[in-house]
């Protein structure tokens, strides 16, 4: 470790304790969803954009 | 992250207990969110939807959600690589102490990462939705938060905010733009307004904050100049913004309800920063009431600018 300043600790110690784990899965959980949620309204956006312009455009309908 | 090595920024010896505990469960979802400095972005969000509102011609709902969206997302991710670059003086400060890179729950490169990818995105949706303009002034924006102000003012000048306050001017340029495509004198206006609407707006704060800045060593003006002195510059500058802010009005911009509200808006505010001025204090100009009309006077121009814009906005459609 080349940085003294920062702490390097393994989530697989003993020192974890239930509790600790079962916070650590539920952050972790609540990140991935709320990243899925991101992505699944950034295509949704993406494509109601796409439709918006098309439909100016004239190409649609 | 990885799933079994965390990197914390919290010190290797005696780190605060709750701190570190935090560190190593990870981040949240809000602390994510809370990066983009939510509070800022109400306002942000609001004047660029005002200036969006108020710009000639029509919108499709649609890409009107997706450029008040990418605004704030490029607010956001300018305070995310603000919150980055900062780290150090953020862990001083006991206001910022508890932001998520200081308190080690998001690591710097990991906010940093996270503004400049915000920072892309928002801008290449801009230019998608609406136009290569919209997009060149969001990017302008960023830049001139990051590099203008976080990078270069900040740290420097008493100025920082006086400068840098034309970061947070952008948004009713953005909006309107998003809408025309062309710049015109109604947006360059508004961008006025809030660009002489933010000394008083943080000097007042600054009153309050001051011992907080001047731990971090920010050369805000109570900590240069002293308190008297940024009384005296919250009352000059609202005495500006008055007139600044009837410009619409009197340009023939926008009607007398709007001319009206503006004027007695900036009386009120007037009596604010009279209160400032006024308050009790010591021969260097240090509160004896706790700064409470310092207090009262950022309290009331967070309202100023929500109401003022309203007051643009409804002038607009009556």
């Amino acid at each position: 470790m080349t940085d003294p300043d920062r702490v390097i600790v393994s989530v697989t110690t003993p020192q974890w304790t239930d509790e600790q784990k079962a916070e650590f899965n539920k952050r972790r959980r609540g990140r991935n969803w709320a990243l899925f949620a991101a992505m699944v309204a950034l295509c949704a956006l993406i494509y109601a954009i796409a439709v918006v312009k098309l439909y100016h455009a004239g190409h649609m309908w | 992250m990885s799933d079994t090595i965390l990197r914390t920024s919290a010190p290797a010896i005696t780190p605060d207990p709750e701190l570190f505990d935090q560190a190593i469960l990870g981040a949240t979802t809000r602390d994510w969110l809370a990066l983009l400095k939510p509070r800022v972005l109400y306002l942000v969000v609001y004047t660029g939807a005002a200036g969006l509102l108020i710009a000639p011609g029509p919108i499709n709902p649609i890409i009107a959600f997706t450029a008040i969206l990418c605004i704030a997302m490029a607010a956001g991710a300018a305070g995310s690589i603000n919150m980055w670059y900062d780290r150090d003086i953020d862990a001083i400060m006991r206001r910022t102490a508890k932001r998520p890179v200081p308190s080690g729950r998001i690591s710097p490169s990991g906010a940093l990462g996270f503004g400049v990818g915000l920072s892309v995105l928002s801008v290449l949706l801009m230019w998608l939705a609406t136009n290569f303009l919209a997009a060149v002034v969001l990017a302008i924006s960023i830049a001139f938060y990051v590099f203008i102000y976080t990078m270069w003012l900040k740290r420097r000048t008493p100025q920082n905010i006086v400068i840098g306050g034309a970061a947070g001017a952008f948004p009713p340029i953005i909006g309107w733009v998003a809408v025309t495509g062309h710049l015109a004198l109604m947006p360059i206006v508004l961008f006025a307004i809030i660009f002489i609407w933010t000394p008083p707006h943080f000097w007042a704060l600054s009153l309050f904050a001051s011992a907080d800045y001047e731990k971090a060593g920010v050369p805000m003006l109570p900590v240069v100049a002293g308190a008297k002195a940024t009384r005296l510059a919250v009352m000059r500058y609202t005495l500006w913004m008055v007139p600044i802010s009837l410009l619409p009005y009197v340009l023939h911009l926008a009607g007398p309800f709007y001319g009206a509200s503006a004027l007695i808006l900036g009386l009120v505010f007037v009596w604010y920063s009279l209160g400032v001025v006024r308050d009790r204090q010591d021969a260097a100009g240090v509160s004896l009431t706790r700064d409470v009309p310092a207090k009262a006077a950022f309290k009331y121009s967070i309202l100023y600018l929500f109401l003022i814009f309203g007051a643009l906005v409804v002038d607009h459609f009556l």
